[in-house]
């Protein structure tokens, strides 16, 4: 968002000076590169990637460097997080059974999470998940398990089975409901996957950009400044929105990633 | 514990509501209901020029995933 604002304020754009409303476009979502390294280009969404991805791997290993019985400090924080991933997320999908999958469900719910957050860091300003690549790749990862899963759990021939015959429908009625199962179980699934996080982060996003961008355009000695103000308190509801929104984002994503894992390893559905 | 019955393989123990999960379960099969049928009557349609086989499709793809979700939620 500042780099929008900033453009806006050089262009000393405001109401009744003659100059259109800004409006926030997908081109705000199109970053120059920062830096290219022999021909690859890199940019603000993959640098916010990695370094969220360092966050996250920096507080666990803080966390438990030199774990003891009795937590404290940061330790404490991490297992607050663990637990609650274990207990909320992945036993009510999974049960005590699902507990090895819990690294990649706890690493899945802190990236997601801590990427989505960048929206609303000031400077930073950016969810890298509003770029499709970067839910379809962790999307890719968890399809590509619940498949492996999957097939290992009941074999190539009966986990097809339990992917295109819908336990419970008549057997006449299969020639029409089973492509449906099938195509829900294969494509579906991971498209809505991908799509729900990544629409809700643009979507949060442009709205940012909507109100913020007004407040600022608004602006004037004139019956402006009340407009501005309004859209000023609309842009902090939003953001407290928005910090709601992100958590959830990646409580659904990790709990549907827990789900696929347990229907996959379950001999019937 | 719902998850320790679903992950323990019973094999057709009921299923009790999962919060979230079912919900989108369900958006799911309507999606891929509407994607197929709506697919296949937009096809059919193109070839024999009745455009109208579009939506038909899309509303028999949504009544299939419809009954589909109802077998599932109701099996024994």
């Amino acid at each position: 968002m500042s780099h929008d604002l900033a453009s806006a304020a050089a262009g000393g754009c405001h109401i009744f000076t003659g100059c259109g409303y800004p409006a926030p476009s997908i081109e705000d979502f199109i970053f120059k590169p920062i830096a290219t390294v022999g021909g690859f280009q890199i940019t603000k969404p993959m640098v916010l990637a990695l370094f969220c991805a360092g966050i996250v791997v920096t507080f666990f290993w803080f966390a438990f460097r030199k774990p003891q019985l009795v937590p404290r400090g940061a330790q404490n924080l991490g297992e607050m997080g663990i637990l609650f991933v274990r207990d909320q997320i992945l036993r009510p999908q999974m049960g005590k059974k699902g507990d090895r999958f819990l690294p990649f469900i706890i690493s899945l719910f802190f990236f997601v999470w801590i990427m989505n957050v960048m929206g609303i860091i000031p400077v930073l300003q950016f969810p890298a998940m509003s770029r499709i690549a970067f839910p379809l790749a962790l999307t890719l990862m968890v399809w590509v398990t619940y498949i492996t899963l999957g097939i290992r759990h009941n074999g190539p021939i009966g986990y097809f089975k339990n992917m295109a015959v819908p336990a419970g429908a008549p057997w006449w009625i299969l020639p029409l409901l089973s492509p449906i199962e099938l195509l829900t179980n294969i494509f579906v699934r991971p498209f809505t996957l991908t799509i729900r996080l990544f629409a809700n982060m643009l979507a949060g996003h442009v709205l940012l950009l909507v109100f913020g961008l007004a407040s600022w355009y608004l602006f004037s000695a004139s019956i402006g400044l009340l407009f501005a103000t309004t859209s000023l308190i609309m842009t902090i509801i939003l953001t407290l929105l928005e910090v709601l929104i992100q958590a959830l984002q990646a409580f659904i994503f990790a709990t549907l990633t827990a789900f696929y894992f347990a229907d996959a390893m379950s001999s019937s559905h | 514990m719902s998850g320790a019955g679903r992950g323990g393989g019973s094999a057709k123990g009921p299923e009790e509501p999962r919060g979230p999960t079912d919900g989108w379960q369900v958006v799911s099969y309507m999606l891929g209901g509407m994607l197929l049928y709506g697919g296949i009557g937009w096809l059919i349609g193109r070839w024999t020029h009745l455009p109208v086989l579009f939506p038909v499709g899309m509303i028999a793809g949504l009544a299939g995933a419809v009954a589909l979700i109802i077998f599932r939620v109701s099996r024994t």
